[in-house]
């Protein structure tokens, strides 16, 4: 017990990886036992995650101070370069550390169906799961970038192995890409190494905490244009992952291409890294390039929310349009963010995890689809609430979640982050505001072709949702909206962290 | 006329300095004899020999301790330096002759002279590394080259291996005359050959500015960059590497490349580091260059020797990078990736070689077409060596290429890493090609169907992933050898 | 002691020569005399340069390079030999199995 107390966090991180491990020495042949054992793998972390949750000291905070990290674990890695093991959660990295564990789980149960090549398919969705957690749990840059790298093969190998007719494209765009992103953040994190030293041993460190301490910076970093180039370097390596326009033209492709769990845990977990590594490393480590480049980034929220919604709308292919209303969505989380605002940067947060849920809802429910009808074309169905009570029951609470609808978690935090945003740029928000409109629109039209209207008589004998796809629903549909209406659990959680956070970069001149 | 005396403790001395090489030597000669000796299908023996010699030879190094010992009045020095190459070269030697336990059964290379050329190159890549006068290696270079020359010719039925092997040779024998002319200027304006002497010598700012000594050091460099395929003195390696019997390029591109380097460190970091301001800017120009037309070549190749070939110059790039760097964490970073590199290079070729069946024909890039869920293991040992090679965590690619970047933005030059970062994330897609064509592409006939490996074989690729994997995770005890060899050179 | 100076111009006159004949010529056999010709400038200059300081490493260089051109000549003649076995030519231009 002392010792998963003492190391709950790598428990969580390794835990799949010790799974994906087993699974490989299991002899060709029993793929049921391999399901089996990816689902235990996937479902032990859980239980950890629940413990975290009663444990987790809400009312500190975190961010920039290394004593009020929680679930602390410390060694020394690569001792001649002063890498270290450092893994320690807070209020920002908490619901996601939360949100990595159910999506997973639930994307191993969503995976069942899977026939071809199941042990590799397992051991790598696994190995992404240690690559996510990693990333979420990581405090030394060191270690986050090795994470950050580790989730991209995975990734890159369940999309073009497992995924459409055109994942190989689909495969190597993103990674390429992701690469492009990855390697601007290594170069930015060997320029903070080189010019930072730990105040207590006066070497070079690569702990983020240090970073963040401006009195450790020395000679070139403490330049302002140097700073502003270090934080260019790695706004675009996040802004990828987001995606933020310009560089979202990987992810319809990816989405599209990529098997349904693999969407899922897409656009549930591995776009929030992108605003993630936006909190824990931009904008405490660079707050005054932070506050120097507000206006540019609610520009470029504003400009997602809109876009992302407009290029949705003209989707006929339903898994586009939903991976398109990510980017929308996700615009959200910038604007939010942008505002430096306590109310801005809890919604923001809570818009992290709200859409996780969310969107991990739709592609599993257009998988179901896809499933059945081996086509996603919007103007191909009709009428199918006939068919499909249930399924269309489940698909209306997710596209009226996802369009905001008050009562579902989407709500709160749109809502959260118009109001911190409003007082700080008001012409972007008014703009933005229209894109709820298009958001709304896109979904209820969608709705309407798909399930009202005359039935097409191709799918009058539509298998209905079975029992396992409910099973990866529902727990998420239940989530969101009891979190739409009282969203206090996981603002508890944050909250203390964010509001350091907004007051971070605020105090700094 | 006085008796030449001898100092039997000096000759003590000499003679432990190079016991590695003696006993691979021996080794050489031994199975050279052995050869005649023995019937057609006890041929495997002479592989077992070899490999023993090397395993006598490692031991020895190890014997041998961690201490300096100078022998043969100055011209060879068995230091940390040269244990560490004596290491790498030898690693790369053992595996090149369990990969030929199997290669010379398909490719009837069960001869003598084809295990007793690779033991006479492998001596004399050691000498290289060791030696601390220009003679020396020199010498060690030509003993490493000619049974190179002999060995890429090996199949003397094969038009491509008699090709690659008069280009290398044309082109190697070309370059030893660059070489030698230079170090004749070298001479002819400094008197000596030592290079701890030449160090001293370089404080005179009159030998600096002496244009023939300049000339000298251009012509030096220029040989070197023959040897370890620097781009422009490239054009041979896609050829050679091509021709060459696999396992014979696998051998060349981790050893040769390896000793090549050891000789050049030495020489960079002992001989001419008051040169800095001027050749270090020709460095930096090399590196570019080198990573950068290497990868670009490497995009577009089908054959996946060739592409491998590349692939092997872009990397000599990379580990120039630590040397222009010129410090210590440059250094030891460059040791620590001609390592990682011999094991992860070799490793993809073992692969290859397996997957390929046959020369030339085999190589072709969608031979590999459906590989990797037919052949699990082989897949993915392939896909961790070239994940590696793309420098990806957690392989020690990664922390090699790391440590090579770092070193390179800790000398300030900044743009240096940033080229050197691009040019690996451009390599990661042909590297990321290869495990396409093994995954996600479907064969147009049937899946190749690689050989069954041997069981020496096996270990080799088995041995060559742990420590692919293992100093990816926990790279430090290495990197601080490295690190104290280095050093070792600086006293 | 003599001065080194016309014969290192000699020995870099010899090396031009050969360069250029390694550059220049097609046929194989001649491309390796003028190696060999690079080989005999480099000796030219060691022992010069030897006999001027009164050191004995030039000469002793001088006569390593001489051995290893030697083995060169012979390992070069017979890859030479072996290729002309299979194709009946030593022009350089007519080998391109693998492309340069």
């Amino acid at each position: 017990m002392d010792f998963i107390n003492s190391h709950i966090l790598s428990l969580m991180t390794f835990l799949p990886l010790a799974g994906a491990a087993v699974i490989l020495t299991v002899p060709g042949g029993r793929d049921n036992l391999v399901k089996t054992i990816a689902a235990v793998a996937a479902f032990l972390p859980i239980p950890l995650a629940v413990q975290l949750w009663f444990t987790y000291d809400r009312t500190v905070a975190g961010v920039n101070v290394a004593s009020q990290f929680q679930f602390v674990e410390h060694y020394s890695w690569i001792p001649s370069i002063n890498v270290e093991y450092f893994l320690g959660a807070d209020g920002i990295s908490m619901p996601m550390i939360m949100l990595t564990t159910i999506i997973s789980f639930l994307a191993v149960i969503g995976s069942w169906n899977i026939d071809k090549q199941i042990k590799g398919y397992m051991a790598l969705l696994l190995l992404l799961e240690t690559g996510m957690m990693g990333v979420f749990c990581a405090l030394d840059f060191f270690l986050f970038y090795v994470f950050w790298e580790v989730m991209l093969l995975p990734m890159y190998f369940l999309i073009g192995i497992w995924g459409g007719p055109r994942r190989e494209y689909a495969a190597i765009k993103f990674f390429l890409y992701t690469l492009l992103g990855s390697i601007l953040m290594l170069i930015v994190m060997l320029a903070l190494y080189f010019n930072t030293t730990d105040p207590e041993t006066g070497g070079h460190t690569f702990n983020m905490l240090h970073y963040m301490q401006q009195s450790t910076h020395n000679g070139w970093l403490q330049g302002f244009d140097v700073r502003i180039l270090l934080f260019l370097g790695l706004f675009i390596g996040f802004a990828i992952k987001v995606p933020l326009f310009p560089f979202h033209t990987w992810l319809p492709d990816a989405h599209v291409e990529a098997p349904t769990a693999i969407s899922v845990i897409l656009a549930g977990i591995l776009l929030k890294m992108g605003t993630y590594g936006l909190m824990r490393i931009s904008f405490p480590m660079f707050p005054d390039v932070t506050k120097w480049f507000v206006i540019p980034m609610a520009i470029l929220g504003a400009i997602n929310i809109v876009y992302g919604a407009l290029c949705a709308m003209a989707q006929s292919d339903l898994k586009k349009m939903v991976a398109y209303s990510s980017v929308s969505h996700m615009g959200f989380c910038l604007l939010g963010m942008a505002a430096l605002t306590p109310a801005g940067m809890v919604g923001a947060a809570f818009q992290m995890f709200s859409h996780g849920m969310i969107t991990a809802m739709l592609f599993f429910l257009v998988g179901v689809v896809y499933d059945r009808a081996h086509h996603r074309d919007i103007d191909g169905f009709g009428g199918l609430a006939a068919v499909v009570p249930v399924y269309t029951f489940f698909i209306t609470v997710a596209f009226f979640a996802s369009l905001g609808l008050p009562g579902f978690s989407g709500f709160i935090a749109e809502a959260m982050i118009f109001i911190g945003s409003f007082g700080v740029f008001r012409t972007i928000v008014m703009i933005s505001a229209s894109g709820i409109i298009i958001v709304a629109a896109f979904h209820l039209w969608a709705l309407q072709r798909v399930f009202l209207g005359p039935l097409n008589p191709k799918y009058a004998q539509l298998e209905e949702i079975n029992a396992r796809e409910i099973f990866c629903l529902a727990p998420l549909a239940v989530m969101t909206l009891i979190l739409g209406v009282y969203p206090m659990p996981v603002l508890n959680l944050m909250n203390a962290s964010l509001i350091r956070l907004v007051d971070v970069v605020k105090m700094v001149i | 006329m006085a008796p030449i005396s001898i100092d039997a403790a000096a000759l003590l001395t000499s003679v432990q300095s190079i016991v590695p090489e003696i006993i691979v030597v021996a080794t050489a000669i031994f199975v050279l004899l052995l050869d005649l000796a023995i019937s057609e299908e006890k041929k495997h023996l002479l592989c077992g020999m070899g490999l023993l010699g090397i395993g006598v030879a490692l031991f020895s190094v190890y014997a041998l301790g961690q201490g300096r010992i100078e022998g043969f009045s100055g011209m060879i020095v068995h230091d940390g330096m040269g244990a560490f190459f004596d290491v790498v070269i030898l690693s790369a030697c053992a595996l090149t002759f369990l990969m030929a336990t199997g290669y010379s059964e398909w490719e009837g290379t069960h001869k003598g002279e084809f295990y007793s050329l690779i033991l006479l190159s492998t001596s004399g890549m050691m000498f290289m590394a060791k030696g601390t006068d220009l003679m020396t290696v020199f010498l060690g270079l030509e003993t490493l080259s000619i049974p190179i020359y002999v060995l890429v010719g090996f199949h003397r039925n094969r038009m491509s291996s008699l090709e690659g092997a008069l280009k290398y040779f044309l082109l190697g024998a070309f370059a030893s005359g660059f070489l030698l002319y230079g170090i004749a200027l070298i001479y002819a304006v400094t008197g000596t050959t030592k290079i701890p002497v030449l160090a001293t010598m370089l404080y005179d700012p009159r030998i600096l500015a002496s244009p023939l000594f300049l000339a000298g050091t251009g012509l030096l460099l220029v040989g070197f960059a023959f040897k370890v395929s620097l781009v422009p003195f490239h054009m041979w390696t896609p050829d050679a590497y091509e021709g060459a019997p696999t396992v014979v390029t696998a051998f060349m591109s981790a050893a040769v490349k390896a000793a090549a380097f050891a000789a050049l460190i030495r020489v960079l970091l002992v001989a001419l580091p008051g040169m800095q301001p001027v050749l270090w800017k020709v460095l930096w120009g090399l590196a570019v260059l080198t990573m950068t037309v290497g990868n670009l070549s490497a995009l577009v190749q089908n054959n996946v020797k060739r592409l491998l070939a590349y692939s092997s110059i872009a990397h000599a790039g990379y580990i120039l990078v630590g040397l222009v760097s010129g410090d210590v964490l440059g250094g030891q970073a460059s040791l620590f990736y001609l390592l990682v590199y011999a094991f992860m290079n070799m490793g993809a070729f073992g692969v290859v070689m397996l997957i390929a069946q046959k020369e030339d024909e085999g190589y072709d890039i969608a031979n590999l077409a459906g590989i990797g869920f037919k052949y699990p293991a082989l897949g993915a040992l392939l896909t961790l060596f070239l994940i590696s090679l793309g420098g990806i965590p957690p392989t020690a690619g990664f922390v090699g290429k790391f440590y090579l970047f770092s070193a390179a933005v800790k000398n300030g030059y900044i743009w240096l890493a940033v080229i050197g970062v691009l040019n690996s994330a451009a390599s990661i897609y042909y590297y990321l090609r290869m495990v396409v064509y093994m995954y996600m592409v479907t064969p147009d006939v049937e899946v190749a169907v690689p050989r069954p490996p041997r069981i020496l074989f096996s270990m080799a690729l088995c041995a060559s992933a742990v420590v692919v994997v293992v100093l990816g995770i926990i790279p430090r005890s290495v990197l601080e050898i490295a690190e104290r060899s280095v050093l070792s050179l600086l006293m | 002691m003599m001065d080194p100076s016309a014969y290192l111009l000699l020995s870099g006159i010899l090396f031009g020569i050969g360069v250029a004949g390694v550059v220049v010529r097609k046929n194989v056999l001649i491309i390796l005399m003028s190696v060999e010709i690079m080989l005999n400038a480099v000796n030219v200059a060691f022992i010069a340069v030897g006999s001027h300081l009164g050191d004995v490493t030039g000469s002793v260089f001088a006569f390593m390079v001489m051995t290893v051109a030697a083995a060169e000549a012979a390992v070069g003649l017979a890859i030479l030999i072996a290729i002309f076995r299979l194709k009946e030519t030593i022009d350089i231009t007519e080998l391109s199995v693998l492309k340069w």
